[in-house]
């Protein structure tokens, strides 16, 4: 073992398999960082190069580029607000508070620390665990990996802020638009609307970028300025080893949470992300900070993002089963190079699984690396008046949205939920309770269906089961002896906020449009729901039926306070209302004119407009961004939307 | 007054074709391809079984088309392949630049007549098949050794698939058409999680095609812990699926499963349901279609080319490994039975929907 663990190092160090490992990091980093391109994007862009090198050097370049997603992704989590997938979803909760309170670069260090640490975690379990790792992954049967699913909801539901009944609504929101698309259980397509794009439902991507992308996007034109307002500061990165280093055990705990997420596929990185962050709720005596700039917050969840993709390569090496899609897509690359995965290929290329150790490890570690090297040089764009980053950053979404099935439908789907992200925004309802039901109610479903269909309710006594129960059990039980012994010492504590006041920032109008909509959605989708069949209802219903409720409450609340104030007050959103018109003038002219003639439009619009540059400058820079984001639909090999009225088709 | 007016039909349709081949002639076989860039559109994501085996293609039609032209893959994934499929439809002119290549997935919805479906795949024109076998094992505490056994379990059968209508639809007429007593629990999201299934003693009868069976199932034969039985076969001579797997010889197909079980070969509506849907699933598992009106000069070139990939060792030498060693299958050799294969009658095409219907609750 020991002979193979160097002699993979040899096989690594060539300099032209470093060099793809290198570059690997580098698309991984420019993927994590851009909203809404994650590792699935970042892979698949690399895939076709790979097959212009040997095998070794193909396979380090994939690694390098899944090895550092979740670590530079922390950047623009906590830079932006808009986590790059529902796995950094608390990262951009936790750690963009603690930006806007000036602490950036404790948020970045630990996360870019935290997340180091996950890698080599998973990297220690790639090398030590995959020869035991097999009948750990068989023991997860069926029932477990629904238990897993439902754990990961669990500890979603503790982050749904201060007013749980729109928290809730939103997580229920999440859940039916997860179950839009082929129920698994039975035949039926569900809200479909007749669209074959909806038959596999929405993409992750999409949902992610149209929720918070497209939203902080609108918002942040129309407020003009910098993203920070003022300058922000970075601060100095000593104080982030120091945090770093007191979070040391949490991290290591999230890390070995991460791992686990890692072997249960389809679940994986959302669930065990939200455990550790659970976890780590649960493991911090004082809990207020949580939502509002825990740096703990940040590290369990990004030790636990990182630990997992990387544990995803186990059983995608142990059963050809990918943990993952970025790991799917890793075993099509091990399969073009003639590995074939399985318990054999432990025992028969012992080489290639160390380089892919060492590959994975080294990675981690430069990744981290570059990335304190690199933040200094974007924190600076966060002064640089919006409107001119919004520009390539929003073709970029388009881009990335356009990859999903090259049809319009991608653009489509990336604005209404654009629109939906922007008035839940600015109606103060939490948004990332919707990510975390839209990822976990298929798989959730799926395996509640198999369970009871495989195991009768025998499952419910299976040892996995309870064990994985107990996560959710435990924390409970002990906050109900703390909260109930809390109750006969102290003196009862004074109502801080008087109820039926409107929380600050959120406009009225804005809120009772919401919840009217809400209503409207909930209702619509419980009429159709009823024509489904019984075995597609159930988890549409779990999401509905108290989605409905929830929000009837929202807006009979939300009525009463209206009655109360008299006048609608504080019409914030208002203002933002033209930039959101543009964007969505936007998704129709390319619908009509294509996107290679509406672009210099959108561009116009925002660099002379919105960001009120020189004409001759906006020319100049309308020009390079237009030349980057052509660029970019060539490296992805896609021709860009066409119109429907007239087309330019561009020469090549 | 009645004309004959058919031998006049047919007369004006060949010098149709023959002012197309004229029209076409000046291009001579040899550089048909020179500076030319073919699409292989696979509707599925980078990384599934048809993404590797297409990738693995390239280099070879590379090499060996006329003129050596470029091939790309391009994947168009969504809508269970309906979507890509539907773009290949609508966007690729017959000029044998652009090629669509793909599985039943694509096939079954057409041939159950779903309404997402606005491909028309049997006017395409098949260019070569790859064979995608398949074999259907089960596991030891069944106490089933032999396909004898199917009918005496030691245990209640449990089979775990996707989806009725999708790809495990060969199978479970399989069952059916060898009346076994099983319960199908649909619903895992790849056969690969199946897999897992089977391995955990969740499920105890599964089936994995060939390339996911050699790397991961035949190591549990070895072990013991997996017991094959028989192979979805492959077509024959006489046009159906009679003849066994050609990368497993020492196992049974169905057809003489059925034939061992009864005493007499299958024949009657289920035969023939399984026969249609084995087929394109089996037989011609991947096939690469041309759009419709491609000129017969392109056939020509594709089916030479196919002989000498076939010809060719490094082919011989890697396709081991890579798609389980089956021989590339001509479009002289798929066309006709394929066309069949996708036409079923409305006998066939009715059982199907009941069945559908009735047993496994597809509404189509």
């Amino acid at each position: 073992m020991l002979e193979n663990i160097v002699s993979a190092l040899d096989i690594l160090f060539q300099p032209a398999r470093l060099l793809a490992l290198f570059a690997g990091m580098l698309a991984g980093m420019v993927f994590g960082m851009l909203p809404g391109l994650g590792g699935v994007a970042a892979v698949s862009i690399l895939l076709p190069f790979i097959y212009l090198m040997d095998g070794y050097a193909g396979l380090a370049m994939l690694l390098g580029a899944i090895s550092v997603i979740y670590t530079s992704d922390t950047i623009t989590s906590v830079l932006l607000g808009a986590p790059g997938s529902p796995a950094s979803a608390p990262t951009a909760i936790e750690g963009h508070a603690l930006a806007k309170q000036g602490k950036a670069s404790l948020a970045l260090g630990v996360g870019f620390l935290a997340s180091m640490v996950g890698g080599l975690f998973g990297a220690l379990i790639l090398s030590v665990a995959i020869p035991i790792a097999g009948p750990l992954v068989l023991a997860l049967g069926t029932p477990e990996l629904f238990m897993f699913a439902l754990v990961g909801l669990c500890f979603a539901a503790s982050m749904v802020g201060r007013d749980i009944a729109l928290g809730l609504a939103a997580a229920c929101f999440g859940i039916l638009l997860g179950v839009v698309g082929a129920a698994p259980a039975a035949a039926n397509y569900r809200f479909i609307f007749g669209q074959s794009y909806l038959m596999d439902g929405l993409s992750l991507p999409i949902v992610a970028l149209g929720l918070f992308a497209v939203a902080e996007l609108i918002s942040m034109v129309a407020t003009g300025g910098g993203i920070a307002g003022k300058p922000m500061a970075l601060g100095k990165w000593g104080e982030s080893f120091r945090e770093f280093w007191r979070s040391r055990w949490l991290i290591c705990r999230a890390s070995v949470i991460g791992i686990f997420g890692g072997f249960v596929p389809a679940v994986g990185a959302s669930a065990s992300t939200w455990i550790a962050y659970g976890h780590a709720m649960s493991t911090t005596k004082d809990k207020r900070r949580f939502g509002k700039g825990e740096i703990r917050g940040v590290a369990s969840a990004e030790g636990a993002n990182n630990a997992t993709v990387i544990s995803d390569l186990v059983p995608t090496m142990l059963f050809s089963v990918p943990g993952g899609p970025a790991a799917a897509i890793f075993l099509g690359a091990l399969f073009s190079f003639g590995f074939y995965p399985g318990p054999r290929m432990v025992s028969e290329s012992p080489d290639l699984m160390y380089m892919i150790v060492w590959s994975v490890a080294l990675a981690s570690v430069l990744g981290a690396a570059i990335c304190f090297a690199v933040t200094p040089y974007i924190a600076r764009l966060t002064r640089v008046n919006f409107a001119l980053i919004a520009a390539p950053l929003l073709l970029i979404m388009v881009a990335g949205a356009y990859q999903g099935t090259q049809t319009f439908g991608d653009i489509l789907a990336l604005l209404v939920l654009g629109i939906v992200g922007w008035l839940m925004k600015n109606a103060g309802i939490p948004r990332a309770p919707v990510l975390v039901g839209f990822v976990l109610a298929t798989p959730m479903e799926q395996y509640f269906w198999l369970t009871t269909q495989i195991h009768g309710f025998t499952w419910l006594t299976r040892p996995g089961v309870l064990i994985i129960a107990s996560l959710i059990a435990i924390p409970l039980v002990l906050n109900a002896v703390r909260w109930l012994r809390r109750r006969r010492t102290a003196v009862p504590q004074t109502e801080t906020a008087v109820p039926g006041e409107e929380p600050p920032g959120h406009d009225s109008g804005i809120v009772l449009f919401t919840a009217l909509l809400m209503v409207a959605a909930f209702g619509y989708a419980l009429v159709e729901m009823l024509g489904f069949r019984p075995n597609a209802r159930l988890m549409p219903s779990l999401g509905i039926v108290p989605g409905l409720l929830l929000s009837l409450y929202v807006l009979g609340r939300q009525l009463f306070r209206l009655h109360r104030q008299g006048r609608v007050a504080n019409l914030a959103s208002r203002r933002e209302l033209p930039i959101l018109g543009g964007i969505l003038s936007y998704g129709l002219a390319m619908w009509l004119i294509g996107f290679n003639l509406a672009t210099p439009l959108l561009l116009g619009w925002l660099l002379l407009g919105c960001a009120r540059m020189r004409w001759h400058t906006a020319l100049l820079y309308g020009m390079a961004v237009y030349a980057v984001a052509q660029g970019m639909f060539t490296l992805m090999r896609l021709t860009p939307p066409r119109g429907t009225l007239l087309d330019l088709p561009m020469p090549w | 007054m009645i004309l004959p007016d058919t031998p006049l039909k047919s007369l004006s349709a060949a010098v149709l074709v023959a002012a197309g081949g004229l029209a076409a002639a000046p291009a001579m076989a040899d550089d048909f391809y020179a500076g030319k860039t073919i699409e292989m559109v696979v509707p599925f994501g980078e990384g599934g079984a048809t993404y590797v085996a297409a990738k693995f293609l390239e280099p070879f039609l590379e090499k060996h088309l006329p003129g050596n032209p470029q091939v790309n893959v391009r994947t168009r994934p969504g809508g269970g392949s309906i979507l890509g499929a539907n773009w290949f439809q609508q966007n690729a002119e017959p000029d044998g630049e652009t090629i669509l290549f793909t599985t039943s997935s694509t096939s079954n919805p057409y041939v159950l007549g779903m309404e997402e479906v606005e491909y028309d795949l049997a006017a395409m024109r098949p260019a070569y098949s790859l064979p995608f076998g398949a074999v259907i094992y089960v596991s030891p505490r069944t106490g089933i050794e032999t396909p004898a056994d199917l009918h005496s379990p030691d245990m209640p059968l449990i089979y775990g698939g996707i989806a009725a209508a999708a790809s495990d639809l060969p199978v479970l007429l399989a069952f059916e058409l060898l009346d076994l007593d099983l319960r199908a629990v649909l619903g895992f999201d790849g056969r690969g999680p199946a897999r897992l299934a089977f391995e955990r003693g969740e499920t105890n009868i599964d089936f994995q095609f060939t390339p996911a069976y050699m790397s991961q199932v035949v190591d549990m034969v070895e072990a013991g812990s997996a017991v094959p039985i028989m192979t979805g076969g492959s077509v024959g001579d006489d046009g159906v699926l009679s003849a066994r797997d050609l990368a497993f010889p020492d196992y049974p197909s169905v057809y003489e499963v059925y034939e061992e079980l009864h005493g007499e070969p299958p024949s009657g509506v289920e035969w023939d349901a399984f026969q249609a849907i084995g087929a394109t699933t089996f037989n011609f598992g991947l096939t690469a279609y041309l759009p419709e009106g491609t000129p017969d000069e392109v056939i020509e070139i594709f089916e030479q080319t196919i002989a000498a990939i076939n010809d060719d060792p490094d082919y011989q030498e890697q396709s081991q490994d890579a798609i389980g060693g089956y021989d590339l299958l001509p479009a002289s050799a798929v066309t006709d039975s394929l066309s069949e294969a996708l036409q079923p009658s409305d006998e066939v095409r009715d059982y199907l929907r009941t069945l559908l219907s009735e047993k496994y609750d597809v509404e189509l």
